[in-house]
């Protein structure tokens, strides 16, 4: 019976062995790869996609909002009517039908033929029940208002990894802010393929974009934009640009440049329109630069409006220059109050010797003149001025009068505001808000940066301002009843180390109602071919702007 | 030795009854797969009305959208304003 026994037992140990050895090879050897095996057969990572955050503006309507739309794409080996379907296909997706011939014809399983086709197509297309095409989903950006304040948005491309990304404007600046989170999930499938309730596994959780919620105006932004694109054509200027801001909060109420593109469809236009020129370039102020220079000289008490210019009777010799007023008319012992009227250039130069260049330079700085304003957009820079030791006789003459000295548009929008501000500048603003997708407003506070002048200087460089506008160049474009403050502004462009007298930069910049400001704007136009002067050109568009905008604020007229 | 029947009767029907437990969970779960299924598909359904709704009311109201209508149907815009400040024209008064 032993050997019996023993034989048993030998058997039983052999194969238990032999169960062990089996099981440690699939437990252990084989182990990783029959997990992802296993995983591949029940496991389905599902991307929950986070939703990119919309743009609005203060009335709360999305210009910037994802959209759905689809790519259309084929299996050429299921085609089986070439020539119907490729004009069928071609008619719809507004392609020429010998490319759609070309793409079904090729030797592949999968060709792509239109991106970004919208759902009524879509539905259209579908409705042929064309054999071999499809529709893949994908979510689009949409510009309800196409290329209104365009650059002010910028628009929304595509990074290294092919991830939506946003770039200049808004779009660029709070890229991060919009993007959001996509969520992450493991899901087990049973074996029929259908979810398992139980075993959903989320492992991260999407987090949706935020919303911006911007101090633009919309309706501002539309009259804005006819108004200077009807400017830009009845000028002839090359192009222009425009920007309304309320001067008590840096709030931007909207901001606009022609030639522009549809962010939309930004890859059709040239690369050369996507920076907004309201912040990007650099240009000489002319003499809507006078304001800032005349109110640092009041503001140091150095002269008051009725302080008489002792050399403004002819030219002024600087350095072997000789500096003449625009039109050749000279006023002895005019007023400092003339002297913005008439928009003189020797009283300005009068002006600065009084203000001498050091208190001059710690004036621009406070006004922000070569610094940035800190506006929330993509792009922004500053042009710098020369160190206090480059600086020439000559040089301080003609920055009085804002030749020779540059600055952006922002800036110099800025600077004016603080006059418009009781002399507080304020930092300009694009968004007012951040709204979270839990529906939290996150406010964004007005910001003060500097208080350059005194408040009674601003408002007795108001009342100056006030003055060129009725009695200045511009005083036939000017609305009746409305106090309004402006300057002209008409600059020569440097061009090879001269001034061309035939190229100019014409501007106005100005506020309204003056006595309590609900605006300041300013509107640059370039090279116009109709009239070379801001007075004749930039100064219609923004009495033109101003009237609507009077109208739409309902401020009636104070006289 | 005497046998514990009672226990026995006892684990038996414990055994039993979590028998039927598992049988009657496991039906009852075999088919939320399916409705999460059907859940699902009805969810990005309303998402995307939702989507193509949001879509045309943006259409509808844009300024640009609006302004072309009323450009074609003869709308223009007002040129002159009205100052009620000032005192009506005597014939009025």
């Amino acid at each position: 019976m032993t050997w019996r026994y023993r034989f048993t037992l030998f058997f039983f140990l052999i194969i238990f062995a032999l169960i062990i050895m089996r099981l440690f090879y699939w437990q252990v050897v084989r182990a990783q790869e029959l997990s992802v095996i296993g995983q591949e057969q029940y496991d389905e990572q599902v991307v929950s996609q986070a939703q990119r955050g919309e743009i609005k503006t203060s009335d709360g309507f999305s210009i910037a909002a994802d959209k759905l739309a689809y790519l259309v794409y084929a299996n050429p080996k299921v085609v089986t009517n070439l020539q119907s379907e490729s004009d069928t296909l071609g008619k719809l997706l507004d392609i020429k039908s010998a490319t759609i011939s070309a793409l079904l014809s090729e030797d592949k399983f999968w060709v792509s033929l239109k991106p970004s086709v919208d759902n009524s197509v879509e539905q259209k297309i579908a409705a042929k029940k064309l054999p071999g095409v499809g529709f893949q989903e994908e979510t689009v950006r949409f510009y309800p208002e196409a290329s209104m304040a365009a650059n002010l948005l910028g628009f929304v491309g595509k990074d290294e990894n092919g991830n939506d990304k946003g770039y200049f404007g808004l779009e660029g600046y709070y890229d991060r802010q919009l993007s959001g989170k996509n969520g992450y999930a493991v899901e087990i499938h049973d074996a029929a393929g259908h979810p398992i309730l139980a075993k959903m596994n989320d492992s991260t959780v999407k987090v949706d974009g935020r919303d911006l919620i911007l101090n633009v105006d919309r309706r501002v932004q539309f009259i804005l934009d006819e108004e200077l694109k009807a400017g830009i054509t009845k000028y002839g200027a090359k192009s222009g640009m425009a920007a309304v801001m309320d001067p008590k909060t840096g709030g931007i109420l909207a901001m606009s440049s022609f030639p522009t593109f549809d962010p939309a469809t930004y890859q059709n236009y040239d690369e050369s329109l996507y920076a907004n020129p309201f912040i990007t370039s650099t240009y000489e102020p002319g003499s809507t630069f006078k304001p800032l220079v005349m109110a640092s000289a009041m503001d140091a008490g150095l002269i008051t409006p009725n302080t008489q210019c002792t050399i403004c009777s002819g030219p002024v010799q600087i350095g072997g220059y000789a500096i003449h007023t625009w039109d050749d008319n000279y006023f002895p012992n005019t007023t400092m109050t003339d002297v913005i009227v008439h928009s003189d250039n020797t009283g300005m130069v009068f002006v600065g010797e009084k203000l001498g260049l050091d208190r001059m330079l710690d004036y621009f700085e406070k006004f922000g003149v070569g610094d940035t304003t800190g506006i929330d957009l993509q792009g922004e820079e500053a042009p710098e001025i020369h160190p206090k030791d480059q600086w020439y006789p000559i040089d301080l003459a003609t920055a009085t009068f804002g030749q020779g000295i540059t600055v952006t548009p922002i800036e110099l929008l800025d600077a004016i505001g603080a006059i418009a501000n009781n002399g507080k500048r304020m930092q300009p603003e694009v968004v007012s808000a951040v709204q979270t997708s839990d529906g939290q407003t996150i406010p964004i506070p007005p910001k003060e940066i500097d208080q350059p002048i005194s408040a009674t200087t601003a408002q007795v460089m108001t009342q100056i301002m006030v003055d060129a506008v009725n009695n200045g160049e511009s005083k036939f474009y000017r609305l009746k009843g409305y106090d309004i403050a402006g300057k002209t502004g008409t600059a020569q462009i440097p061009v090879s180390g001269h001034y061309d007298p035939s190229k100019t930069i014409a501007s106005f910049v100005g506020f309204a109602p003056a006595n309590d400001p609900k605006f300041v704007m300013l509107v640059i136009l370039n090279e116009p071919s109709a009239s070379i002067y801001g007075a004749e050109t930039a100064a219609p568009i923004f009495f033109s702007v101003a009237k609507d905008l009077l109208m739409y604020y309902g401020i009636p007229p104070s006289e | 030795m005497k046998k514990p029947i009672l226990l026995i009767a006892f684990l038996s029907l414990v055994v039993v009854s979590l028998t039927l437990a598992r049988i009657t969970l496991v039906n009852t779960i075999s088919t939320t797969g399916v409705a999460l299924v059907n859940i699902q598909n009805q969810i990005e359904d309303l998402k995307h009305q939702n989507e193509i709704l949001k879509e045309e009311y943006l259409s509808e109201a844009a300024y640009t959208t609006i302004d072309n209508k009323a450009t074609k149907l003869g709308y223009a815009p007002v040129q002159t304003q009205i100052d009620l400040s000032t005192p009506p024209p005597l014939a009025l008064q």
